[in-house]
């Protein structure tokens, strides 16, 4: 079996484009702006697995949030629920989309007061799988 | 009035899709009557029940507050980062969009706090001025709140979560309230701005 923490190494710290054939690509990283008197933003992203075997991010950290979570908003019956999870799984081959209304980042008490540029670090228990930076979006 | 409300929605349900069916049958025709794509329109308009809560500059609003202009109605809290942003900021972007075409003021965005413990109204006065001007945001004891959303079938509530904080459960439709204060239609999710800005005009002319 193939090191999946060597092959997302080579990702590592890189910019990952939609012609990128690195094991695991980001596309569309959007990190809300925190809303005035609040102090939370939300990530979403498309992250895409060219790898053989299934990628489990169990964690993410940002050094611009004191701490982010993983969450997944689910509308059923017209009643909207809001719940961490364990775990994104990433099929082999496929891409799981984290949007609005759907699996999300929580990014919880920014450590300043102004943002501009955020950096996501995603995790497979201790092994960083990839880190990427964008520009905090706008309404 | 709570079964005469409920079966006013559901009548209006199945108007809608009857709509829905029609155009949809239309659809190759080049006339077709105006009719909302999404929203829902009860039969009757329906008297709210009567309010106080605290409005996010401190003031006692009761029902009367909302007369006088139409209102779109949500109910959601500030702590939330997905699905209350994404739909305020939905309604925003509509109400822009709309300020350049339609006849007279944009409906007014009114946010109703499920949160009233972390919601105060100094919370709710920065929030809510980020999704424009003009904009209302309503806080008050638990109990006040129920008194408006159970009538209206409106659900939340509180639930705890690991790490010690909490979260809320809470209904994701949008309300549309007429200048006499009447629910008079209703939006479910999910939001789309586009579909706010063909059916508001078509369902505040219809009055």
């Amino acid at each position: 079996m193939r090191s999946l923490p060597l092959l997302l190494s080579l990702c590592l710290l890189s910019a990952c484009g939609p012609a990128d054939d690195s094991p695991l690509v980001v596309y569309g990283l959007e990190v809300t702006p925190p809303r005035p008197g609040m102090n939370m933003s939300a990530g979403y992203f498309e992250i895409h697995n060219n790898t053989g075997d299934a990628v489990r991010i169990t964690r993410a950290e940002s050094p611009q949030f004191e701490a982010v979570e993983l969450h997944e908003t689910t509308t059923v019956d017209g009643v909207s629920r809001m719940r961490p999870v364990d775990a994104l799984v990433i099929a082999p081959g496929t891409t799981l989309k984290l949007e609005r209304g759907g699996k999300h980042l929580m990014l919880m008490r920014p450590v300043e007061a102004s943002l501009e540029t955020v950096e996501l670090r995603l995790y497979s228990g201790d092994t960083l799988l990839l880190s990427v930076n964008t520009q905090v979006a706008s309404d | 009035m709570n079964r005469t409300l409920l079966i006013a929605i559901l009548i209006a349900a199945l108007a809608a899709g009857t709509l829905l069916a029609l155009n949809g049958d239309r659809s190759g025709g080049t006339a077709m009557a105006a009719a909302p794509r999404v929203a829902t329109v009860l039969p009757e308009p329906q008297t709210l029940p009567e309010f106080s809560l605290t409005d996010h500059t401190g003031a006692e609003r009761d029902r009367s507050f909302l007369e006088g202009q139409w209102n779109l109605v949500f109910f959601g809290f500030t702590h939330c980062p997905d699905i209350c942003p994404t739909t305020l900021a939905t309604l925003s972007s509509a109400r822009k969009e709309l300020a350049e075409s339609y006849a007279g003021t944009p409906p007014r965005i009114v946010l109703v706090s499920v949160d009233p413990e972390r919601d105060t109204p100094e919370k709710l006065a920065e929030y809510i001025n980020y999704f424009g001007e003009g904009n209302l945001a309503l806080t008050g004891p638990e109990a006040s709140i129920r008194e408006l959303t159970e009538p209206l079938f409106v659900y939340f509530n509180r639930v705890p979560l690991e790490n010690g904080s909490y979260t809320v459960d809470h209904s994701s439709v949008v309300l549309l309230v007429d200048p006499e204060g009447r629910f008079h239609a209703l939006f479910s999710g999910p939001h789309n701005a586009a579909d706010y800005v063909h059916d508001l005009p078509i369902v505040t002319s219809q009055t």
